[in-house]
């Protein structure tokens, strides 16, 4: 076997050697073989490598390489010592080129690469695969079969882009003809003289490619297997008035019955509805062109289609469905009874507001166009009613129609019975109980609704009381309000209505006593819940404290909650400060606490549901700089305080009147209590006098020194009476009290009336003591205060005191330095006050004294400020003694 | 002794097995045949009904031709088809033996086709492109050649050693040049013709149907039996 092989391989190489002279022209002396066209992917090839016109190198020298990569030696077959094979697996879809290569074994072959290297191009592909699943189909050309032939098939196996795969479609007619035609998709037609009735055909595929050809399995059928007609033509639909439950439709040939026999399918379904009903095909026989439907509702829609095919078992292909025909049934008399049901509310006290809804029976057969109702009260059930027709507004859309209102009373009961009444006939009477309030019967337990499904389930359990006839559902959102019936057995059912979701349903269910409506159950049912449309708006309820704020807010309106709130989360804000807080759903106010006096706050709410949350408007508030009532308590301490500080202060004064009596206002003797009075040899008597005026002897006058000019022309019209009684005292008083501003004036008119001064003076020589008071530095700290202490003293003067020419000088150097308690400097200042006393022109009127100021520097700078300043408080003083 | 007896039940038995063999051998040998020539009737009857069903499909959609034809020609239609002609094939099968008149069909379906050619070149000169008449004379000229090749097919499985023989007449004679008018009374004719010859393959065939290939079922038989 071996030999063979290797036999054969020589014979190959025999004819490679002979094979590429082009090589060997080239000056090549390596030759490479075969050179396919095309390899198979997924099998082995084999090359060989051969040395020629050079006995430098030998097969021992060669190596292959394949895709830069050197292929293993154990994938190589040393034919003799010049020649060698590779073998490779082929893979990939991609080409490649497979070189053969000499080692650098001298110099010429380095210098010369280029002729010891040789290679094979590697085209790969797959073999092409029998193709499966032919179908071919000829098409209705207007009266006649179509006389081409279209075919498709599914091509097994993989293609690459350099080996692509050409199918060749053949249509042989047996006995006559054949037709082929080439692509390179998967369908093709074939077109015929004439379609081939009444003929068999053959039909198949072949694939070719580089690699092969391979045919698919033959397809041989009657030409009719192949056929495939238009729809049946002008299909119509007759509604005939006499057969209410049927309809009759009747369609043209869509091709004659010579070319093909053909049968029909029919389906219908109501209108609106795409669950079609299919007549059975073997009803429809061959070639009729019209067919009664029998067994409708009347007054209904009906929708009609109908198709065709050969009628052949197996042959054709069926047609398309017509058009649709669509007719109504005419109208029959109603079958059942109207669904009668009540809506009953409050009213005034003692009354009910019932009222009666009606809807069409189930088999209303027609339009109905009115309903007669009767109302019979239960009292009197002798009285023989009559009916009342209620007619039903069409263009009303929804299912129900409304039939009366009637005001019923707690304690009354009502019978109503409803007919349905179309154009044929009326339905048989539905009857409703109304019983009285007090005796409405037991409410079915346990109610309890859901959402399974996307469908509004309800589950209760029965009343244990009676028994039950059948259940009324009711449903009610919004303004929109439908009911549905079930029977006694029914504990669970599915709300049949049209419900939308995110909307809240009140759903009641009401037990049925053989008509008798009993007490309803209720329950809210959302069938889909969602975030809240909007979130609930947030205000403060009053003003914001300075740590506190109370916030409420209204409740979501009940068409915007899309969901049942399950709760409500309060935001507030600060600067970058958030804060939440969650409270429940039945919350509408809150009261914010630790909150930053003097500080804005943001606020909102976010209502929250099971499905999401919204949130609601933003509200801004500022809490107080200080809490309400802070800025009274602060008032209120702060005037107590100085309350307390006034009382105590006016104890103090109280209980220390005589220290404070005693720095104050100092005792001062009085000068007509003093024995010096009474050695005034002109006066003895007249100088008690004053004594009832001025308990001190000093006449006081409150004088302004705007007023000066007043008091002078006062004084002036009292001064003839003065002069003579108060002549002696006034003159005394001008040397001890030269504080009183009117006494130096008297004494001045007195010595201008050629009184001699000097005389004076030495005749009635009186003591002053002048003491330094703190109390008068407090008053005036700056001018040079003293207090004249009339001294009591009878002492007669010193030399020293009687020399006004001391006083004088005394008096400067008192002027430049303050007074002391030096007793000396007493003295001094005493000298100083006869001094001044001595001289007329210091106790000069005010004007003169104002004269004075401008014209006399050295008195400018005290005499006008001394006696005003110093001697006022005084004068308080003695007011209050 | 028990040897003996052995050896004549053996002998008896060999006896019986020599008779019975031939009686298996042909039996079983019969059966084969007999499903042979089953099968072949029923392919025989198989090719004999399509050929008779497209005979008459043929000849129906000739009377649609016909129709089609009169209503393409304009008026007196009705009364120019009536005018027999004499360059137009017979209708009629010759022969007596089945494949003499089975060769005979497919000859004059032969000419036929010839003459349906040179109508429909005339009725190219008369009527529009779009005229429904052009489509179905191509339509049924296509048949016949359908029909013929059914014929030819049927011969040759009835009559597998017998050539089919060549028209007596020698080639289809057609019509010398002709003026309108006799173009349509010609092309008519043919039609005419042609249907009232489908008329008679149609009889012929179903005739053949119960002679020949019950026949070949009996014959087949009868060769059995022989050998």
């Amino acid at each position: 076997m071996t030999k063979s092989v290797r036999v054969l391989q020589l014979l190959l190489l025999s004819c490679f050697t002979s094979a590429p002279p082009a090589a060997a022209e080239s000056g090549n002396h390596l030759v490479t073989a075969p050179h396919p066209p095309v390899v198979e992917i997924g099998t082995d090839f084999t090359a060989t490598c051969m040395i020629i016109n050079t006995a430098e190198v030998t097969a021992d020298d060669l190596y292959w390489k394949r895709a830069q990569a050197t292929v293993p030696k154990e994938q190589y077959t040393k034919i003799n010592t010049t020649a060698l094979n590779v073998t490779i697996h082929v893979s990939g879809e991609r080409n490649e080129w497979l070189f053969c290569f000499c080692k650098n074994v001298s110099d010429n072959v380095i210098l010369n690469q280029g002729k010891f290297m040789h290679g094979v191009l590697l085209q790969k592909g797959y073999r092409p695969r029998k193709p499966e699943n032919i179908s071919c189909i000829a098409l209705q050309e207007e009266t006649i079969i179509s006389p081409i032939i279209t075919c498709s098939w599914d091509a097994a196996g993989r293609q690459t882009k350099d080996v692509a795969t050409n199918f060749k479609l053949i249509v042989k007619v047996i006995n006559s003809i054949i037709v082929n035609v080439s692509t390179e998709g998967n369908s093709a037609s074939v077109p015929l003289n004439t379609f081939p009735h009444c003929m068999e055909l053959e039909i198949w595929v072949e694939a070719k490619n580089k690699l092969g050809t391979i045919q698919s399995e033959r397809l041989r059928r009657d030409s009719g297997y192949f056929v495939k007609t238009d729809p049946p033509a002008n299909i119509q639909i007759i509604s005939e008035k006499s057969f209410p439950t049927s309809l009759l439709i009747n369609w043209n040939l869509p091709i004659i019955s010579l070319y093909v026999g053909l049968m029909y399918e029919i389906r219908f379904c109501q209108n609106g509805s795409h669950d079609w009903a299919y007549v059975p095909l073997v009803d429809t026989a061959r070639n009729i062109q019209s067919f009664r439907l029998q067994n409708f509702r009347p007054d209904t829609v009906y929708v009609t289609q109908v198709r065709c095919k050969d009628h052949r078992e197996d042959y054709g292909y069926w047609s398309e469905w017509t058009s649709n025909a669509t007719e109504r049934t005419p109208e029959d008399q109603p079958k059942g009874k109207p669904d009668l049901w009540r809506i009953v509310s409050e009213s005034d006290v003692g009354e009910r507001r019932v009222q009666f809804v009606c809807k069409d029976p189930v088999f209303a057969n027609g339009r109905i166009i009115r309903f007669d109702m009767k109302v019979q009260e239960q009292k009197d059930k002798v009285k023989n009613t009559s009916w009342e027709s209620f007619p039903v507004n069409r263009s009303d859309h929804s299912s129900s129609s409304t039939l009366k209102d009637v005001l019923l009373a707690d304690q009354s009961a009502l019978k109503v019975s409803v007919t349905a009444v179309n154009s044929v006939g009326s339905s048989a009477a539905a009857s409703l109980f109304i019983p009285e309030t007090a005796h409405e019967l037991a409410p079915v337990r346990e109610l309890r609704g859901g959402v399974h499904g996307g469908q509004m389930r309800l589950q209760w359990k029965p009343p244990n009381t009676a028994a039950v006839t059948e259940y009324v559902v009711q449903w009610v959102s919004g303004d929109g309000m439908d009911w549905q019936r079930e029977n006694r057995s029914t504990t669970h059912t599915v709300i049949k209505g049209d419900l939308r979701k995110f909307v809240c349903y009140t759903v009641s269910v009401y037990p049925i006593y053989s008509g008798w409506t009993g007490q309803e159950a209720t329950v809210q049912v959302f069938l889909e819940q969602s975030a809240p449309e909007e979130g609930p708006a947030v205000r403060l309820h009053r003003q914001p404290g300075r740590n506190e704020a109370e916030l409420e807010w209204t409740e979501i309106p009940q068409s915007s909650r899309r969901g049942f709130i399950t709760n409500y989360t309060i935001f507030y804000k600060s600067g970058g400060e958030l804060h939440s807080v969650t409270v429940p759903s039945n919350t509408t106010s809150f009261t914010l606490r630790s909150l930053t006096g003097n500080t804005k706050y943001d606020t909102w709410i976010r209502a929250s549901t099971a499905a999401g949350s919204a949130e609601g408007s933003r509200h801004s508030f500022t809490t107080l700089k200080y809490a309400p009532g802070e800025i009274e308590l602060v008032v209120v301490g702060a005037s107590l305080g100085f309350l307390f500080v006034v009382v105590m202060t006016m104890v103090i004064c109280i209980s220390k009147k005589e220290t404070i009596k005693k720095n104050f206002w100092p005792q001062i003797p009085n000068p007509g209590e003093s024995t010096i009075g009474y050695w005034s040899p002109d006066y003895p008597l007249k100088a008690e006098t004053p004594k009832e005026n001025c308990l001190s002897g000093i006449s006081v006058l409150d004088v302004d020194m705007c007023d000066g000019k007043m008091v002078f022309d006062e004084d002036k019209t009292s001064l003839p009476l003065k002069k003579d009684k108060y002549l002696s005292e006034e003159h005394s008083s001008g040397i001890g009290g030269s504080s009183c501003m009117s006494s130096p004036r008297q004494s001045v008119s007195d010595s201008d009336e050629g009184g001699d001064p000097v005389d004076t003076t030495a005749s009635t020589v009186q003591y002053s003591s002048v003491v330094a008071s703190n109390g008068y530095k407090g008053q005036t700290p700056s001018s040079q205060a003293a207090i004249f202490s009339r001294s009591e003293s009878t002492q007669p003067l010193l030399d020293c005191e009687e020399n006004p020419d001391m006083l004088v000088q005394e008096g400067s150097r008192h002027q430049r330095r303050p007074a002391d308690n030096d007793p000396a400097h007493f003295n001094q200042l005493l000298e100083m006050e006869q001094q001044e006393v001595l001289e007329p022109l210091d106790f000069c009127p005010l004007e003169e004294d104002s004269e004075l100021t401008r014209t006399d520097e050295q008195s400018a700078d005290w005499l006008p400020t001394a006696p005003a300043s110093s001697y006022m408080p005084q004068l308080g003083g003695y007011k209050q003694q | 002794m028990n040897g003996r007896v052995q050896r004549m039940s053996f002998q008896q038995f060999m006896e019986l097995t020599t008779t019975l063999l031939p009686l298996l051998l042909v039996m079983a040998v019969d059966s084969t045949r007999t499903v042979a020539a089953s099968s072949s009737n029923q392919q025989c009857g198989n090719s004999l009904q399509q050929t008779l069903k497209l005979t008459r499909f043929v000849q129906k959609e000739s009377v649609l031709l016909i129709k089609t034809y009169k209503a393409a020609q304009g008026e007196m239609s009705e009364l120019f088809c009536k005018v027999s002609v004499n360059d137009v094939p017979d209708p009629n099968i010759s022969g007596l033996e089945p494949s003499e008149r089975i060769a005979s069909i497919y000859t004059h379906l032969q000419a036929f086709m010839a003459h349906f050619k040179r109508v429909y070149e005339q009725q190219t000169d008369l009527q529009l492109p779009s005229s429904p008449l052009l489509g179905e004379l191509t339509a049924v000229s296509s048949r016949s050649r359908d029909l013929a090749a059914l014929m030819n097919g049927f011969y040759q499985s009835l009559f597998p050693n017998l050539p089919m023989p060549e028209p007596a007449g020698g080639p289809t004679m057609l019509p010398p040049p002709q003026n309108v008018f006799q173009q349509k009374v010609y092309g008519c004719a043919v039609l005419r013709t042609y249907k009232e010859f489908l008329s008679n393959v149609a009889r012929e065939l179903r005739t053949l149907k119960g002679k020949v290939c019950r026949r070949r079922m009996e014959t087949n038989t009868f060769l059995l039996r022989m050998t």
